[in-house]
């Protein structure tokens, strides 16, 4: 038995000594996390900042028959009215050129239509090209205010007065929602979904350098025979090997949480601003520790398989080639419980790969049923078992070990 | 001590690849198996230096490797100082020392580490791993290098390191697996002195070549193996007279059948 840990110490030492794999294993883990989230949450500030700062221009020919329009639109945040307009025919060219980005027509014959009490039509001027214009929407707030106004003044000219009563006749009946699903709830749908792929892929690349290392670089070096013929039992040498794949794929994998949580714990403040912060931060140690114990058996199958391929191929390059098809088996899995409608029930409970995904994001969703987690991380680990089984026999075949 | 008994290793057939070029068919493949050694007999005795002489494919590494337990034979059997290779496999681990001219090192292992490594997979720790290393590195110069890494060192320091590799557990039977193809002059002499060190120890050593002159300079006995069989097995002289040729080269081809073989 010591002899494994003599094979791990050497591996770990070598792995740790291979600038490749610390960049995978560590480094990248490590920053992708915090990089994402900086990347999305300064834009999403940058977005906010700039939709308060920004003040659209407007312009209005024949303003002084609504002055109560006109007013509204000076007291409205984010609009700016532009002088010097006489006649719709110059908006145009004025929206073309950027000089505004609204232009509003009033009807000559307003005043007549405000006496009879008839539907005021407002011609708006804008660039429909735009897909992202928020002038309609915005525009559409100051119209609500003033058909707030001439309602109230119309309903009271008829005699309904009293602001029940005239919300009566509007709308006689309204919904009101009562959603039940807590703001975790909601946001860690999303992003539940997409952490465990996050894991899953960053097991697989933690994995995959020290593995092909180990294996078929012992071939490649020639240092393979060399090994098979010192007094250790094979087994022992797999279990030597596969703890070091293990280690890291599992080490980029954490870091990839850990540094999430300690940047979150950093930034704790300002990501409280926002619903997918308030997530994050809900989220106990105990979750964090329930996740990663959840992926161990899954790392532990992604090891032996990894370790199996690489024993295999007879180079680097070889096993370079069966690896990367091979990495579609874990994500395409994991990816599933990314996509909208895939729920941890019994039957996706049953399906490996996605069943940890689904378990990882239930536990960021805080609603994780704690039976079938426990199933999960049962029949994943009989897989493991399994998988590392079939790794000794593999080393154990000399068609695999001398292939040349 | 080795005494090899009937040693005998069937591979499956080799599939032959459409478009490949056509070879003449060895008469070792038969249907889906290939036999690629046959009824081997021959034995080595310590303070010896034995040669297995063949050409390519002839079955030597086979051999060696079924001796070395790395891979298990098809029939027959070998016993090393009396231990059984198919019986007791991890115990003849311990009784021997494997060098072959493609063994290579751990690059990011100093030398050091390399040689401790295979000392500790052998069981040897401690003073006595200390003691014993300090030994091979006093005996082979290798203290100027002894901490860098394995990827920085020349050719002839690398087979320093695998030569200390090799004996690190002071093996008694000690094989060459073609331990100078690739090397150049300086470094083939290198592993030649320590072949014949070996020998001087008391080592059981088994030797394969192809190179006629090795064989001239080394070897007490010679087992030629063709095609997975034994042709001869007797001393350099012996080998002379059989065949009638005072060449070794000339002798070597008689005595697998002429000319046609080669």
């Amino acid at each position: 038995m010591h002899s494994i840990l003599t094979i791990y110490l050497k591996e770990m030492k070598e792995v740790l000594r291979d600038r490749k794999t610390l960049i995978f294993m560590i480094i990248l883990p490590t920053l992708i996390m915090p990089v994402l989230f900086q990347v999305m949450f300064s834009f999403m500030e940058k977005q906010e900042k700039k939709a308060q700062a920004e003040k659209i221009p407007i312009a209005l020919v024949r303003g002084e028959l609504t002055p109560e329009l006109v007013e509204l639109f000076k007291n409205q945040d984010g609009f700016e009215l532009v002088d010097g307009f006489t006649d719709e025919s110059e908006f145009k060219a004025a929206i073309k050129e950027d000089k505004i980005k609204l232009g509003l027509a009033i009807p000559a014959e307003t005043a007549e239509i405000l006496e009879y009490g008839s539907q005021l039509e407002v011609s708006v001027y804008y660039n429909n090209a735009s897909l992202t214009s928020k002038v309609i929407p915005r525009t559409q707030v100051v119209f609500d205010q003033y058909n707030e106004q001439l309602r109230k003044a119309r309903f009271t000219a008829l005699g309904v007065g009293g602001a029940s009563k005239q919300n009566g006749i509007m709308e006689p009946s309204i919904i009101k929602k009562i959603g039940i699903a807590d703001d975790r709830e909601r946001w860690g749908e999303g992003f539940g979904g997409l952490l465990p792929y996050l894991l899953i892929i960053f097991c697989f690349v933690g994995a995959l350098y020290p593995a092909i290392d180990i294996g078929a670089g012992e071939k490649e070096r020639g240092t393979l025979e060399t090994l098979l013929l010192t007094p250790v039992p094979r087994s022992y040498l797999v279990l030597g090997k596969f703890l070091v794949i293990f280690t890291t794929s599992m080490t980029a994998a954490l870091l990839t949480v850990t540094s999430m949580g300690v940047w979150i714990a950093i930034k704790a403040e300002t990501m409280l601003k926002f619903a997918l912060g308030e997530v994050l931060s809900a989220m106990s140690f105990v979750d964090y520790a329930l996740m990663a114990l959840t992926l161990v058996p899954l790392a532990m199958v992604i090891a032996c398989v990894m370790l199996s391929i690489s024993i295999y191929a007879k180079n680097f390059k070889e096993a370079q080639s069966y690896a990367a098809p091979l990495q579609f088996v874990f994500i395409i899995p994991a990816f599933l419980a990314f996509l909208p409608g895939v729920e941890l029930t019994w039957g996706w409970a049953m399906m490996p790969v996605t069943n940890t995904s689904l378990a990882i994001k239930e536990l960021v969703k805080g609603t994780i049923d704690y039976r079938m987690l426990a199933v999960i991380f049962g029949s994943t680990l009989v897989f493991a078992m399994a998988a590392l089984g079939f790794c000794v026999k593999w080393f154990h075949r000399e068609d695999v070990l001398f292939r040349d | 001590m080795l005494e090899v008994k009937g040693l005998c290793k069937t591979f499956p057939a080799p599939k032959t690849k459409k478009g490949a070029p056509i070879k003449e068919k060895d008469p070792r493949e038969q249907g889906k198996l290939f036999h690629a050694v046959q009824d081997l007999n021959f034995e080595s005795v310590a303070g010896e230096i034995l040669g297995l002489l063949g050409m390519n494919g002839a079955g030597k590494t086979t051999t060696l490797r079924m001796l070395a337990t790395a891979i298990k034979p098809s029939s027959g059997t070998a016993l090393l100082d009396g231990v059984d290779i198919t019986q007791n496999p991890i115990e003849v681990r311990k009784r021997i020392g494997f060098l072959s001219g493609s063994t290579g090192l751990y690059g990011r292992l100093t030398a050091s580490e390399m040689v401790a490594y295979y000392g500790k997979l052998n069981g040897i720790n401690g003073d006595v791993l200390d003691n014993r290393m300090n030994e091979l590195f006093a005996m082979l110069e290798m203290e100027s290098f002894r901490d860098k890494r394995c990827d920085a060192l020349s050719t002839g320091m690398k087979q320093k390191v695998s030569i200390a590799r090799t004996l690190i557990h002071d093996p008694q039977v000690i094989f060459f697996d073609e331990p100078t193809s690739g090397l150049d002059v300086l470094s083939s002499r290198t592993i030649v002195n320590f072949i014949k060190t070996c020998r001087e120890k008391g080592k059981t050593v088994i030797f394969s070549t192809h190179f006629m002159s090795e064989v001239r300079r080394l070897c007490d006995r010679v087992v030629l193996i063709h095609q997975g069989k034994v042709y001869f097995t007797g001393t350099v002289e012996e080998m002379k007279t059989q065949s009638g040729e005072e060449d070794l080269e000339e002798a070597f081809l008689k005595l697998v059948g002429g000319e046609d073989h080669a």
